[in-house]
């Protein structure tokens, strides 16, 4: 039965709810529509819901729309109508209100698009039209069910699309990818119509309007949320909200950085430039109307109503300038014009412009010179389906000299107040500066920076810049108002939990700082932390050989429990492999790799003489083996670039000095083979900090086609760099996504063992480092707290600018409501260990605790300055040691 | 087997054909050969859904001709001077036909490992007395009869399916035909399977597992390198053909196949000598004499050059994204196209340029997700293909006039023009060569091939010189 609710007055808010076609395809979901439809109802607001067609049923009608065979369309449309049936059989309506509809597809079907009077577009239009008509139909039977007091509100009704360009050939644009009219904006009219109909639900299409003469046309792709757009501005609403799959805009394409992070609060311009540079959750076509309009727009995940989603508004005056998303777009071609005529000759520009236009092709990103113009074409499918490429170079040779560089991938950083932000870039711009960057633009309304590269070399890029800005905090993502959690920690699954559980720290506070009573700086070592993450690694069972890089920290009681853990080590001097020979005495030499790099002649001969594995990695060292060693097994690690098909000058150019070129590769056999040595093993290790669970299956499958023309590899060392959150908010690396991929790898090459080498990974965690404050100076605005550790106790934040996490142990609960540079007693500007953190009040005698300091810590220290090394103190169930 | 014996290329004797079986049951073939009184070396083949045997003679003919092609990988481990045959001992026809596949087959393996094996090997009947275990040499060998009295194979077409371009012309090429057919391939391949997949057709995917010993041999030194692949896998098709019943084994091997990769001291090495015309006359002529009369085995590309080849695929985009040719193995396929394109080796730099005259630029380059002409680094690569200052790499890649042509309709387009290694080509490699032939008249079938008169319509249907962009 229908319950009243109170009635509202006649100057309540519109909200304006538009879903998605995944939404409305399901009975669960409708559950979900009802309920928001009812609460905003509840809260005093009047409704109008937007739909779309059930999920591929717009694709469904165009395959029929495309049938030349009318038995084909026939079948086409019978098999809609049957879902339709079924659909409102599910949700418990009454199918017989689609009659109408049925009836329309069954004769759209019947006659075809060739002999409609105004053509097959404007045919196409009405069959496509006939998806939303049929979805908001059963949705208005389904909110009366549920007791709403909604009605049924054809589109075409309130909806004109612009009048059709005279020069519209074909119809496409006329009919199929219409404009809304501007003057469906801001219309008193329409919510007095409204109010007249007697109900505060209204149920209507997205993607469908009419045209002057009264005709169905299409708003083209995003038709739907631009249509909630105009609803929304037509009717002055308090909001709009898009409900879809996702819970709004991210600061990079999750599916390339699980780490990208929900940005909670745009403005418009952000929001469309967002849109514009890649973003497919949001069509820029829609924000148009609401920005003129002054109306929010909010996007929300119709299964996770709890999440605030993205909310975006006019610009707020003092928002600071920040970065908000990277983005990267792929198959760009950029056409370079160069000659000298073009040196203060009137008309250059229009000349070859003129061009582009007579090919009808759209120009994106400029950049000039005084005698090279390059601009960059978006990928089409007109580029990619016909010569017009080739057709416009033809055109333009006649002016200039002419060079298409594609593929290219245009990388976009996009916020507010860019130009402010040039100085954070340093790290993004060193990463970009080792590639082939073809273009710069930066754009004229500050919204955005974007660089032109080689598509090879941007694989796998975003990740390193999105961390990158993170680190640099040109991306502000400690600012919670902005930056909601990680999509990996929204949608990863049981894999990475929401929130992390709190580190070990925690519950020891009292026993640390009765520690740092005995002394600081000191670190400590948690020796149950490293027992959990070996024993997570050695549950993989792809991987058959676990190696400790003893590289990331040595102490004796560490390499003592991943001993007992069974795990092997990684060495890479002779005084690594003393210092695991003495702590796990009697360890069998083949459980120790040995990896040196650029060393003597003589420690490879020395390490193969006791019966440790040797990885080589050029052909001198190999050349320099004496004839004892023939028999002996080695291993050899080849540089493979950063990824599969990487170019050849990233690979041989500044590149790093590890691992042999593939193009070496034969001459490193034959000298083996002269040497009688066998290459049992083939190893790469691409760098650290890689998150990406899939890409030590991809350094596996490098390896393993490589091998397949040498027969005696037997193993596979995929090598390390299995990242740990440093940052907050970061993802942790899904191991249990490692293991699925190495078990793809393992099954495919099942002669071949698979061996990482992790260091980081084992320890980082496991070790804090605690530091007394010597005092507290205030600079201007700046605070600096400066402490007894600096960079000679622990040197990655000044030689990587590597963030670790500083809290005050003394005030753990105090509300951090400073913003401080934590520094050290080291003479050097360099010697920070956190900038622009956020502490609490905080007085010299107090005691800080780094975390994640486990790797890479007292093993990098220094005696700089002639300070004091820290101490190391090592924490197990029984207590400290 | 013997205990104690050890795997010593240096002092091994013999290659013994010890037997072959075919078990309708299971649907595995076991092929066992020896060297001198080692272990028995035992390679399997599973075929699905396990074939009934129709014709147990036919059977034997073909699972012997396996057994006999197939013991090449074993074989040239320690390329001993004598071959036996415990098992059942070949016609003349088909002896002749192995001294080619032990010889020519093995011309590269030989040329890179710096040995000569002409004249070196010699075919006999084993002076052993057959142990109890060969006795029952083929499983079908007690049945006999006249091939050419069985019953006839159905009219339809296994074809030969290797994920690249060629093999997805002649199945395009067949479509068209109305031809019923049915795919193959052998072993584990994700690309195979995807692009089969992609063509909608019935498959059928032929395990093939190699004696594990062979393994263990390469760690004692055995002799490695290029076997005739092509051989083999023919010979596992006309036995597929023969238990699925089949008439005609299709392969998708082009004209320049049949062309020496290196001349030298009077020998002439071809990489691809399996995939020449002279393998695919020899071979068809002992399975119509052995296995059976009806049964066409045939290269159905022969006629044309890899560019006409090239030119036909230019259109079937369905496929763009899906094929590879490159001849790093991946066993597992990346979304992106660096996982089907190692983008370096000479399979990825012909095909792209091949490619090139006949797509336009961003859809070439989307397949490959680079663009391999203008990295000078791989200017070696391509002066290899169009041999100049190099000779034409041991990989099944397209002729030297083919590639020249390529870059010379190129090197006339204002897209491709500036392009490092086009523009290398037109300014220093083509004034020094002789005039290339025009890229037309490279696309105009050749003289030479076997195709059956019943396909004839097909290299009709092969483009001729209508690529974009040539007047």
């Amino acid at each position: 039965m229908i319950v009243q609710p109170h009635p509202l007055a006649a100057d309540a808010p519109w909200v304006v709810l538009k879903f998605g076609g995944s939404s409305v395809a399901r009975v669960d979901r409708w559950r979900n529509i009802t309920a928001l439809a009812r609460q905003r109802r509840e809260e005093g607001a009047r409704v109008l819901i937007v739909v779309s067609a059930l999920a591929g049923v717009t694709d469904a009608l165009a395959a029929i729309a495309r049938a030349d065979d009318p038995a084909q369309r026939r079948a086409g449309a019978e098999a809609i109508a049957q879902r339709h049936i079924d659909f409102a059989g599910q949700l418990g309506v009454d199918a017989a209100l689609l009659a109408p509809w049925l009836a329309q597809l069954a004769e759209l079907a019947a006659s075809g698009g060739q002999a409609h009077e105004q053509g097959h577009c404007a045919w196409q239009a009405q069959l496509l039209a006939l998806g939303e008509l049929m979805s908001s139909t059963l949705g208005n039977a389904a909110l009366r069910q549920a007791g709403l007091v909604s009605r049924w509100l054809d589109a075409r009704e309130f909806l004109q699309a612009e009048a059709a360009p005279v020069e519209a050939g074909n119809g496409w644009s006329r009919w199929l990818s219409a404009e809304a009219a501007r003057d469906s904006e801001g219309d008193p009219a329409m919510r007095r119509q409204l109010l007249a109909r007697q109900a505060d639900i209204f149920i209507s299409q997205g993607f469908i309007a009419r045209d002057g003469d009264g005709c169905t046309v299409l708003l083209g792709r995003g038709g739907s949320d631009t249509s909630a757009a105009c609803f929304g501005a037509r009717l002055q609403a308090q909001r709009v909200e898009i409900w879809s799959d996702v819970a709004g805009l991210f600061s990079a394409n999750p599916r390339q950085v699980p780490g990208a992070r929900l940005l909670q609060r745009l403005d418009f311009e952000e929001a469309q430039e967002i849109a514009f540079t890649g973003a497919r959750m949001l069509h820029p076509r829609c924000l148009g109307p609401l920005r003129r309009a002054g109306v929010p727009l909010s996007i929300r995940d119709t299964e996770r109503p709890d999440l605030a989603g993205t909310l975006i508004t006019p610009e707020q005056p003092d928002a600071p300038p920040s970065i908000k998303a990277i983005s990267a777009r792929t198959g760009i071609t950029l056409v370079s014009m160069e000659t000298a005529g073009m040196w203060q000759q009137v008309g250059f520009l229009a000349d070859v412009f003129a061009v582009f236009k007579r090919h009808g092709l759209s120009v994106d990103l400029i950049g000039t010179a005084q005698t090279n113009v390059t601009v960059s074409l978006d990928p089409s499918e007109n580029l990619l389906d016909s010569d017009v490429l080739a057709a416009l170079c033809q055109d333009l040779a006649n002016h200039c000299r002419v060079r298409a560089i594609t593929p290219c991938t245009a990388i976009s950083l996009v916020g507010r107040g860019m130009r402010g932000q040039l100085h954070r870039l340093r790290d993004v711009l060193a990463e970009l500066g080792r590639l082939r960057v073809h273009l710069i633009s930066q754009s004229s309304n500050d919204l955005n920076l974007t660089f032109v590269l080689d598509q090879a070399d941007a694989e796998g890029l975003l990740p390193r810049l999105h961390a990158a800005l993170i680190a640099a905090q040109a991306m502000p993502a400690e600012d919670d108002a902005v930056f909601g959690p990680s999509w990996g920690q929204l949608y990863a699954g049981a894999a990475a939990p929401a929130s992390a559980p709190p580190p070990w720290w925690r519950d020891c506070a009292p026993a640390l700082l009765a520690q740092a009573g005995q002394g600081t700086p000191t670190y400590v070592y948690h020796l149950p932390t490293v027992r959990v993450q070996a024993q997570a690694l050695r549950a993989l069972n792809a991987v058959q050989r676990w190696h400790y890089a003893v590289k990331a920290n040595p102490h004796p009681a560490i390499l003592r429990a991943l001993a007992a853990e069974g795990l092997d080590f990684e060495c890479v001097s002779p005084g690594e492999v003393q210092a695991v020979q003495s702590a796990v005495p009697g360890l069998a030499p083949e459980r120790i790799l040995f990896t040196p790099s650029m060393a003597a002649p003589a420690e490879y001969a020395h390490a193969l003489t006791q019966g440790l594995r040797v990885t080589f990695d050029s052909l001198p060292s190999l050349s320099a083996l004496a004839p004892e060693h023939a028999g002996q097994a080695i291993a050899l690690r080849l540089d493979i670039g950063p990824g599969r098909g990487r170019h050849a000058h990233i690979r041989t150019g500044e590149g790093s000095k590890f691992g042999l070129a593939l193009a070496d590769l034969p001459a490193f056999m034959a000298t083996a083979s002269a040497r009688q040595v066998r290459v049992e093993t083939l190893h790469a290790h691409l760098g650290s900090g890689i998150a990406d669970a899939g890409h030590w299956r991809e350094v596996g499958v490098q390896l393993a086609s490589l091998a397949e023309g040498l027969p005696h590899v037997r193993q596979l060392n995929l090598g390390g760099g299995l990242a740990v959150p440093y940052l907050p908010g970061e993802p942790a690396l899904d191991l249990a996504a490692v293991g699925e991929h190495l078990t793809q790898l393992r099954q495919a090459y099942p002669d071949l063992e698979l061996w990482l080498e992790p260091g980081r990974f084992l320890v980082a965690e496991a070790g804090v480092l605690l530091t007394r404050v010597n005092q507290v100076k205030h600079k201007g605005t700046q605070i600096l707290i400066g402490c007894d550790a600096g960079m000679h106790t622990l040197l990655r934040p000044a030689l990587y600018e590597a963030w670790h996490g500083i809290v005050n142990l003394d005030r753990l609960d105090a509300p951090p409501v400073w913003r401080a540079d934590v520094v050290g007693p080291i003479c050097e500007s360099a010697d920070v260990l956190g900038e622009g953190r956020r502490l609490p009040e905080t007085v010299a005698g107090d005691v800080l605790l780094v975390a994640m300091a486990g790797a890479y810590g007292a093993v990098m220290a220094s005696a700089y300055n002639l300070r004091q090394p820290a101490r190391e103190l090592v924490l197990d169930e029984g207590g400290f040691r | 087997m013997s205990a104690g014996w050890t795997f010593d290329r240096e002092r091994i004797r013999v290659f013994r054909f010890l037997s072959a079986r075919y078990d309708a049951e299971s649907g595995i073939a076991r092929l066992a050969y020896a060297f001198d009184d080692g272990p028995e070396l035992v390679e399997t083949l599973g075929f699905p859904d396990a074939p009934p045997v129709r014709d147990a003679a036919r059977v034997a003919a073909a699972l012997d001709l396996v057994h006999w092609i197939a013991g090449v990988s074993y074989y040239k481990a320690a390329i001993p001077r004598r071959i036996e045959f415990a098992s059942r001992q070949p016609e003349p026809q088909a002896l002749a036909l192995l001294d080619q596949v032990y010889s020519d087959g093995l011309a590269e393996f030989a040329w890179r490992n710096g040995l000569d094996l002409r004249g070196h090997l010699s075919f006999a009947e084993s002076d052993q007395p057959r142990s109890a275990g060969a006795a029952a040499a083929t499983t079908v060998d007690s049945a006999q009869g006249d091939p050419a009295l069985s019953p006839a194979l159905p009219r339809r077409s296994l074809v030969a399916i290797g994920g690249g371009k060629d093999s997805l012309v002649s199945i395009e090429l067949l479509r068209s035909h109305g031809e019923d057919m049915r795919l193959f391939w052998i072993g584990q391949s994700p690309l195979i399977a995807a692009v089969a997949a992609r063509t909608g057709l019935p498959v059928l995917n032929i395990s093939r597992r190699l004696a594990p010993e062979l393994f263990e041999f390469n760690r004692l030194g055995a002799w490695n390198g290029h076997i005739p692949v092509t051989a083999i896998n023919s010979a596992i098709g006309v036995l597929a053909a023969v238990l699925y019943g089949y008439d005609a084994v299709v392969f998708s091997n082009e004209h320049s196949a049949s062309a020496a990769t290196l001349e030298t001291g009077g020998r002439s090495v071809n990489h691809q000598w399996s995939k020449g015309f002279a393998f695919e006359q020899a071979f068809a002529a002992v399975v119509q004499a052995a296995v059976s009369p009806q049964l066409d085995y045939f290269s159905l590309l022969r006629p044309f050059s890899e560019l006409a080849v090239t030119a036909r695929f230019a259109d079937m985009t369905a496929y763009h994204q899906h094929f590879s040719s490159c001849n790093r193995n991946f066993r597992i396929l990346g979304e992106r196209p660096a996982g089907r394109w190692c983008g370096e080796c000479p399979k990825c730099q012909f095909v792209f340029l091949a490619l090139a005259p006949f797509l336009p630029k961003p859809a070439l380059v989307r397949i490959f997700g680079r663009n391999l002409l203008d990295e000078p680094a791989q200017a070696a690569g391509f002066d290899a293909l169009v041999e100049w200052q190099a000779h034409k790499p041991f990989e099944c890649v397209g002729e030297a006039d083919e590639s020249r042509a390529a870059f010379a309709a190129l090197a006339g387009r204002a897209e491709w023009r500036e392009d490092a290694l086009v523009k290398r080509w037109a300014t220093h490699i083509a004034p020094q060569l002789p005039a290339s032939a025009a890229l037309a008249t490279l696309l105009a079938p050749r003289p030479g091939h076997a195709v059956p008169e019943r396909y004839q319509a097909l290299i009709n249907a092969m483009p001729d010189g209508r690529a974009p962009g040539l007047e």
